[in-house]
């Protein structure tokens, strides 16, 4: 082991189906690639062969941290699984999935960056790591049943402080739409079924060690208090969402929604969640209710309290108690979840009594995030639910189920927005029961290719919130002009990046976004108002390009993308300014690599620059600006006629995107006609392997 | 008669007068209402000074007050001024900001003039139209009826002509001022507010 701190040095190797386990030294194959994104993409590519699919037994899902996981950073809390990607159609190609809760610091406290799995096993098992011992346990008692009485199952073999992640009846049943889940609420979709492929139920970790901080541990402290003092709510919003004495701006639709007389009411003893001036680091758990500001205001009278993630005081993740829905539909009062999870339930229905934020909204929500995570269900950022009104309303699933399986739902409950209804929907997507069970668990490519319905469709209602590969936008060019577009472009499922939006949406009235923006991409020119989209600028470029890079660098290093970067803050004495350099100076301090922004940004570009190879392998072509890059029509349409860049008109400008994706594949190194990156580009980032093999069969531009 | 108490100045041995002790009383109370998320006005303060300061045989005149909190603005920096309809406001930046005073300030003239000033500022500042939901929350704490009665009020009334109303395709109501907001762009971005960003969390 070299002396570098934060990694824990070694990766675990298991094949299923041989039974091998092996470690190797993480330092020596994988330090240029950090950890996270960055050992899944180099290990898909050096031992995933093109033409490989998901549920092949060569096919890798790798579990991977990084070197600020399990440490005391905050928000340091996410695992990143890497693998092919089941949903992604029209073929499967790379893409990662992002789990939070206690996993990656159990697993950096049991000595490991990484778990590589590969093969597939005779029969179900697990895997048990506790420490150095590590087995493939038999898992045929736990098979068929949710992952919450898997997680108990192995918790108790393994005792309490183990972290488990499992996988529902979705995963075993090969569903695509499945997650793996640890702890209570901290999923990661798509993943589910590429471990049901491997007949591998679940992982429990146990470790008993730390993770050794290499500088100066006085520095460490100040850093990370520094960084604490840096930290908005939920997503980075940095102003309150209503009016505070100590705050200058505010902004309705921020996640800060913590006041005076805002109460988690269903705690023991309710609190109020104060005033929570952004000085008073110790009340930051505090600032964000993401229940109440999904779900309405009534759910604060329901609030126990913030659950979260390893050393992250944000606490995202509302633990709700309902009373009323465990005698009404005999499932758990408490529930906790975050973000779109949270309306797992209430998206499934256009109509509900009382509106999607009234009790019988709520009760769905319970319902759905109690049978999602148990069953191990994914809604593909809420696209499930999308596809699932459409082709309902359309007339589609009538048309397309016999007779007798249409009937054998109670289709008079859905239309009248009764909860019960999930509970014959959502077991038979688990259990791939019945056309419409199978049809909604293959994600919406393949669905769509079963049912013989047109992409193009898809492609053009803005309000089916789809973009491409069978996945849906996210903060896309409707919310961040010509930077969310380019985002958007690159991944093999929704970009799950926040990077631009936690910032355009932080809550900062635009001229001081303006001011932040030019310090950071050069120009105010960056960042517009929404809704007053001003022509494309090479500092919107760079802004997609670094959103892009922090994605790859936060996924690498374990921090969170729901929270960072730190661009800005809510200290009004520091001009509202966060700090750019937060993810390098954590960095240098708990490795000992001592690295500025800039570097550590260009080890980003070369994990990004693998994964475009990637994608560029798996697709055999170079041609990503035609056949990857992609840009679905509703982009570019608007129904009240406004032209493109005139006030209210959030859709975007054909030439302009043009120009977009030209300045865009500048700043990355991609060449301009094909999107591929140079040969000159992988020299620069030290891939000049990766640009030997593409080479052989024509994948580098010329 | 009583005499007038003095405002500046050390204390004197008799306890009657109380001169500097005054001026920290009043800046000790302007600060801790601000704490409390609360402006004090000029009258409280000379009746706060009456009743704890002031002894039998002395009492505040109005303008000894007025100049001692001319004085105190000037000698600390954090206590600030606002100029109300019939009186002037105090507040310490210390723990409130002019932004939020200026809210209070407004929600002492009135609920009408408190929802026209704020969906002003937010669309001038922000660029933003104002659900009319936060009226009903605190600092503004106006009855949902009582914010409906304004907005009627406000149709009628002169200088209210430029607050305007959106209704989203999920029936949420958001004010916004023309003079800084094109209808175009407030209603998209009331629909966004309410409904877009929901469905793009
Ligand atoms: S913000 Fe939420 S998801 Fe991110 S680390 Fe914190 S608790 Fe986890």
């Amino acid at each position: 082991m070299s002396g570098y701190g934060g990694w824990a040095g070694r990766v675990l190797r298991v094949d299923l189906s041989t039974g091998g386990i092996r470690v190797e030294d993480t330092i020596e194959r994988y330090k240029d690639f950090l950890g996270g994104t960055g050992i899944g993409y180099k290990v898909m590519w050096d031992e995933v062969p093109p033409g490989a699919k998901p549920f092949d037994p060569e096919n890798r899902i790798v579990f991977a941290v990084g070197p600020l996981a399990g440490t005391g950073a905050p928000c340091n809390g996410r695992t990143a699984i890497t693998t092919l990607w089941p949903t992604c159609w029209p073929l499967p190609l790379v893409a990662s999935g992002h789990m939070g809760g206690h996993f990656a610091a159990k697993l950096k406290y049991a000595g490991y960056d990484a778990i590589v799995i590969q093969g597939k096993a005779d029969h179900p098992v697990w895997l048990m790591i506790e420490d150095r011992k590590v087995e493939i346990r038999d898992a045929r008692g736990i098979w068929g049943q949710g992952t919450r009485a898997a997680t108990c199952a192995i918790s108790e073999i393994m005792g309490r402080d183990a972290v488990v992640a499992a996988i529902g009846q979705a995963g075993e049943n090969l569903a695509p739409m499945s997650i793996v889940l640890s702890g209570a609420s901290h999923s990661a979709g798509g993943i589910g079924s590429v471990m049901g492929s491997k007949n591998l139920k679940a992982i429990g970790v146990h470790g008993s060690g730390g993770v050794r901080i290499a500088g100066n541990k006085d520095e460490w402290e100040r850093l990370i208090k520094y960084h604490l003092s840096l930290l908005g709510a939920n997503n980075q919003h940095v102003v309150p969402n209503s009016p505070q004495p100590w705050a200058e701006f505010y902004d309705p639709n921020s996640r800060w929604n913590a006041s005076r007389g805002r109460r988690w009411g269903g705690a023991a003893h309710p609190v109020d969640t104060g005033a929570c001036d952004p000085h008073d680091l110790n009340r930051i758990a505090y600032r964000s209710n993401n229940a109440a500001h999904f779900l309405g205001d009534d759910v604060w009278k329901y609030t126990v309290r913030g659950n979260g993630c390893a050393s992250c005081p944000v606490r995202c993740h509302t633990i709700l108690k309902v009373p009323s829905v465990s005698s009404k539909y005999d499932i758990p009062a408490v529930g906790q979840k975050t973000c779109v999870g949270l309306k797992f339930g209430a998206n499934f229905f256009k109509e509900l009594p009382g509106g999607p934020k009234g009790a019988t909204g709520l009760e769905a929500n319970m319902v759905g995030l109690h049978l999602a995570d148990d069953l191990g269900v994914w809604c593909n950022y809420g696209q499930l639910q999308r596809d699932f009104i459409k082709l309902y309303h359309d007339g589609v699933i009538e048309k397309k189920l016999g007779a007798r399986e249409y009937k054998s739902y109670s289709w008079g409950k859905y239309d009248k927005g009764d909860p019960s209804f999930l509970f014959e929907l959502l077991p038979r997507i688990a259990g791939k029961v019945g056309e419409l069970g199978t049809a909604l668990g293959l994600g919406t490519g393949h669905l769509l290719e079963r049912w013989n319905l047109s992409e193009e469709t898809w492609r053009k209602d803005k309000k089916l919130g789809y973009w491409k590969l069978g996945h849906p936008k996210h903060h896309a060019s409707d919310e961040v002009g010509q930077c969310g577009l380019l985002v958007n472009l690159i991944y093999n499922r929704d970009a799950v990046c926040h990077s631009h939006s936690n910032f355009t949406r932080n809550g900062l009235p635009l001229p001081i976004q303006k001011r932040l923006a030019a310090d950071i991409w050069g120009a105010p020119e960056a960042v517009d108002g929404i809704g007053d989209f001003k022509p494309m600028h090479r500092s919107k470029a760079r802004m997609a390009k670094w959103s892009l890079l922090r994605k790859e660098l936060h996924d690498s290093l374990s921090l969170c993308n729901w929270m960072g970067p730190w661009a800005a803050s809510p200290l009004r004495e520091r001009g509202y300014s966060g700090d750019d350099s937060m993810e390098s100076m954590l960095y240098s301090l708990a490795t000992g690599d001592r690295k500025n922004r800039e570097e550590l940004d260009a080890v980003a570009e070369r994990i990004f620059l693998l994964h475009r190879a990637l994608t560029i392998r798996g697709m055999g072509t170079k041609e990503m600006r035609t056949r990857h890059d992609t840009i679905p029509e509703w982009v570019y349409t608007d129904k009240s006629g406004k032209a493109p860049f005139t006030k209210g008109a959030v859709h975007m400008d054909r030439k302009d995107v043009q120009v977009a994706l030209d300045m865009f594949y500048d700043e990355l190194g991609l060449d301009r006609a094909t999107g591929a990156p140079t040969r000159a580009t992988y020299r620069k980032f030290g891939l000049n392997d990766v640009a030997d093999e593409l080479a052989k069969t024509k994948l580098v531009p010329a | 008669m009583k005499r007038p108490i003095h405002t500046e100045g050390p204390s004197e041995g008799d306890g009657t007068v109380h001169g500097d002790a005054v001026a920290d009383t009043t800046v000790a109370l302007i600060r801790e209402r601000s704490a409390a998320g609360e402006l004090v006005s000029e009258p409280e303060i000379a009746l706060f000074l009456e009743r704890h300061v002031a002894t039998p045989d002395t009492s505040m005149a109005g303008d000894c007050v007025t100049a001692l909190l001319a004085r105190l603005l000037l000698e600390n920096e954090d206590l600030k001024a606002l100029r109300g309809a019939d009186s002037q406001w105090y507040y310490s930046s210390r723990s409130m900001t002019g932004e939020y005073a200026e809210i209070l300030l407004h929600a002492q003239e009135g609920p009408v003039r408190l929802i026209a000033e704020t969906v002003r500022h937010s669309a001038r500042i922000y660029q933003r139209p104002v659900p009319l939901e936060i009226f009903t929350e605190p600092p503004f704490n106006l009855a949902y009826r009582q914010v409906l009665d304004c907005l009627a009020t406000m149709a009628e009334i002169e200088g209210c002509d430029d607050i305007a109303t959106t209704t989203t395709s999920s029936s949420g109501v958001y004010l916004y001022s023309t003079k800084h907001l094109e209808a175009v762009h407030a209603e998209m971005l009331a629909e966004w507010f309410d409904v877009g960003q929901a469905e793009n969390p």
